[in-house]
């Protein structure tokens, strides 16, 4: 439903200003990962894309910091579950020279590190190869930057 | 007659800015006497079109910010940045611009990547200066900060080159996303530049609101974006309060740059063509 | 050289004839202040006392901008004589030797640029500049402490009208313009160099440590959460004038505060030292350093440099120039590079790959 919203509010911004007024902001704040942090899965995987009336939100950042950046691991809660799933980019500015994206993404994996989905549809830092432990991940992914 | 031709052909040039070679229409304006022949090499009329952009044109990043320190300073550091300069050709180029930019990529066996995108923003000064690409890819809004003087740098190319009405065009994230999507595969355009460097007078199309800043606010004084379809009568008294007709006589704020710019310029200028 | 100087100071008593009767009439209008006629009661007499004169005070300006322009071309004809100490009798120079210590140098802030390394990382640095940086005085370890001599470095060149007589006549008799900053190196006793040498940038090298002292920003009288890192109380939940206070002192079974208890005060404009800073480059001609990361003090700041007492950075000291850098000994380039720095005359960084 909310889906479905933004795209009526895109296709007809003036109709949508004067009729439907938001006093809330349903885009991602422009800050990393953190707990409550509402995520888009960039994967082909079925989970990740079938519609559900929530979005999947990180409820636990595997850091110390607990603040996820680009390269680390979070779990998901995605329609009722529990998931895994690796941050590929960030809202929030990181490092020169490298991107910066308009929204959080992830990509959903098993506990052992095999990606649930087979493709990525969104270019990818090429900053995640510096760890080795995601090649499965890079593998699937189409684009880098 | 040749020398004749040359002189004439150095005339053109000093007055009009080319940045490909378009010879047919400019041999054609310049066929006065009968027996006119062709200029003679190509390759000549560009470094002479090469000299003519980097005499009138100062990358911002030259002039000192406003602060206390000295001015000794400024000048090691435009040495560096000279130096830099002559290993690889910085154009000239604004914000509004599509640039193609190509660095090497340390994490991934020093491979070259290029990333294609519009130039949103240009800040820093000194050796630290930065600007910011953005394009859309697949649907996915992407923006890259370059650092300027970075050595990772291999390339920066200007695609297509162009102001807008603003110095800043952040709200480009908020704006719809076919206003930020540039070709990959673009080629550079290929046209004859005059004295001024045009500029596009596009009013974007933005997104329903709440946007990620109060673009309205006077103090970003945001002329691409026609607020008329966005704001309520509401909206539009609440930004009233807002304005500050007070801050265009603060003689505080002012800070005039244009002899400290001609110093520098001609200083540039000088250690450049030394080579 | 001296002699100018000295010169100086007679041309200013004759170029000023009435100068300590100048200011008697003042006075003299001073006393008639109060009304006459009514009784000596109601006299006012206000004193008026000129302790503390500036020098140009019964100059003429053209006579004042006269004797500026002396001054400066006195001080660098001093400067200019000093220039190589090692021909009029130098002091005996000793090989360097495990746990040697060296002097440092006075240098001024200049401010703050990156640079970038031969990997592509990008490293802040600061630049420091060495402006007329001297040896004044060697002081025996006998007069020191017991235990080690020390050296007296001054750094950048001041106006002599500002100073005492007493202080002047330390620097008349070295023969060198009165320096901004003084400071006190504990040298090892083959270190000691004579004074009057002059010190330069060349001193440090590149891939060696320093260690950097100078005067904090002065940031006033600050509360508990700026000056120690407090957490404060919360914005909302019921307080009343409680954000940003300290909350308790102490407990009530110990019945005072503790000495040293962390309050508000002033913050800043006290003496503080970064250790095992690296130096990455080196400017001979300039006299610039480009030390890795800040450097405490505000932009023009006057800081001590010397070299780092970190025990893991003492080997790279040995081969620094001992005792110190001397201009007619060694010729070097302009400019000093560290082995990872990429410099800007080379090509765009490719990795080769593997």
């Amino acid at each position: 439903m909310v889906l479905l919203y933004r795209y009526l509010g895109l296709a007809l911004p003036q109709i949508s200003s004067a009729t439907n007024k938001r006093y809330f902001s349903l885009s991602s704040v422009c800050s990393y990962i953190q707990k409550m942090t509402r995520v888009r899965v960039v994967d082909n995987s079925t989970l990740g894309n079938t519609p559900y009336r929530r979005p999947p939100k990180c409820i636990h950042v595997y850091t110390k910091n607990g603040v996820g950046k680009v390269g680390d691991q979070i779990l998901l809660a995605i329609k009722g579950e529990k998931k895994k799933a690796l941050i590929v980019g960030c809202k929030f500015p990181g490092p020169r020279m490298t991107p910066r994206f308009d929204s959080n993404n992830v990509v959903l994996i098993e506990d052992n590190g095999n990606p649930v989905g087979t493709r990525i549809k969104v270019p990818v830092p090429s900053l995640l190869r510096k760890k080795k432990e995601f090649s499965k991940v890079l593998a699937i992914a189409s684009n880098f930057l | 007659m040749a020398a004749l031709s040359r002189k004439l052909w150095v005339l053109r040039c000093g007055r009009c800015r080319c940045l490909s070679l378009s010879v047919g229409q400019l041999s054609s304006k310049d066929g006065k006497s009968e027996q006119f022949k062709p200029p003679p090499k190509p390759i000549i009329i560009d470094e002479l079109k090469q000299q003519a952009t980097e005499k009138r044109f100062l990358s911002p990043e030259f002039i000192p910010p406003r602060q206390r320190a000295n001015p000794f300073k400024f000048f090691l550091e435009r040495k560096h940045m000279i130096q830099r300069r002559k290993i690889i050709n910085i154009p000239e180029f604004y914000v509004g611009s599509i640039l193609a930019v190509s660095a090497t990529d340390p994490y991934y066996n020093g491979k070259c990547n290029t990333f294609v995108g519009l130039c949103i923003q240009r800040s820093g000064k000194g050796l630290g200066a930065t600007f910011i690409l953005r394009n859309v890819i697949n649907g996915q809004g992407v923006e890259i900060c370059y650092e300027l003087y970075n050595p990772l740098i291999h390339e920066i190319k200007v695609l297509k080159l162009e102001k807008r009405l603003d110095d800043n065009l952040m709200y480009l994230r908020d704006a719809l996303p076919e206003f930020s999507t540039v070709d990959v595969n673009m080629k550079p355009l290929s046209y004859v530049l005059y004295n001024e460097v045009p500029v596009n007078k596009m009013k974007v199309k933005m997104k329903p609101k709440p946007w990620s800043k109060r673009w309205e606010h006077p103090k970003y004084n945001i002329q691409g974006i026609n607020f008329d379809e966005y704001l309520t009568e509401k909206d539009k008294e609440r930004i009233k309060k807002w304005e500050m007709p007070w801050r265009e006589f603060d003689m505080m704020l002012e800070y005039d740059t244009s002899k400290i710019e001609k110093e520098i310029q001609k200083e540039v200028n000088e250690e450049l063509n030394k080579r | 050289m001296p002699g100018v100087g000295l010169l100086c100071r007679v041309g200013l008593r004759r170029l000023v004839p009435g100068g300590i009767l100048g200011s008697i009439p003042g006075t003299a209008e001073a006393a008639e202040v109060g009304p006459r006629g009514r009784g000596l009661w109601l006299v006012t007499v206000r004193h008026i006392i000129y302790n503390t004169t500036w020098w140009d005070e019964h100059l003429s300006e053209e006579n004042a901008e006269f004797l500026k322009k002396l001054s400066t071309e006195e001080h660098k004809a001093q400067i200019a004589s000093k220039l190589c100490p090692l021909k009029d009798e130098p002091w005996p120079l000793h090989p360097w030797e495990p746990g040697s210590r060296r002097v440092g140098v006075i240098a001024v802030k200049l401010g703050m640029m990156p640079l970038w390394t031969k990997e592509g990382k990008k490293i802040p640095v600061t630049m420091l500049q060495v402006q007329d940086c001297h040896v004044l005085k060697y002081t025996p370890k006998e007069e020191f402490d017991g235990k080690s001599p020390a050296l007296t470095v001054g750094g950048k060149n001041v106006s002599e009208f500002y100073r005492k007589p007493s202080v002047m006549e330390m620097y008349r008799e070295l023969g060198l313009p009165p320096k901004q900053k003084i400071s006190i190196f504990r040298v090892s006793p083959n270190a000691i160099i004579k004074p009057g040498t002059p010190l330069y940038a060349a001193h440090f090298r590149p891939g060696q440590h320093v260690d950097i002292t100078a005067k904090t920003i002065g940031k006033g009288f600050q509360g508990v959460m700026k000056r120690w890192g407090f957490s404060g109380q919360p914005a909302s939940h019921g307080q009343t004038k409680t954000h940003r206070r300290p909350g308790s002192i102490s407990s009530s079974g110990v019945a005072k505060v503790f000495k040293g208890t962390k309050m508000p005060g002033k913050l800043g404009n006290f003496f503080r030292t970064v250790k095992g800073l690296k130096i990455w480059q080196v400017n001979v001609k300039h006299n610039i350093l480009y030390v890795h990361g800040s450097v405490p003090g505000h932009q023009n700041c006057l800081v001590k440099v010397s070299d780092t007492i970190l025990p893991v950075y003492q080997d790279a000291l040995k081969n620094s120039p001992f005792p110190t850098f001397f201009a007619d000994s060694e010729e070097l380039p302009d400019e000093l590079y560290d082995e990872e720095l990429f410099q800007f005359t080379e090509p765009s960084i490719t990795f080769s790959e593997s």
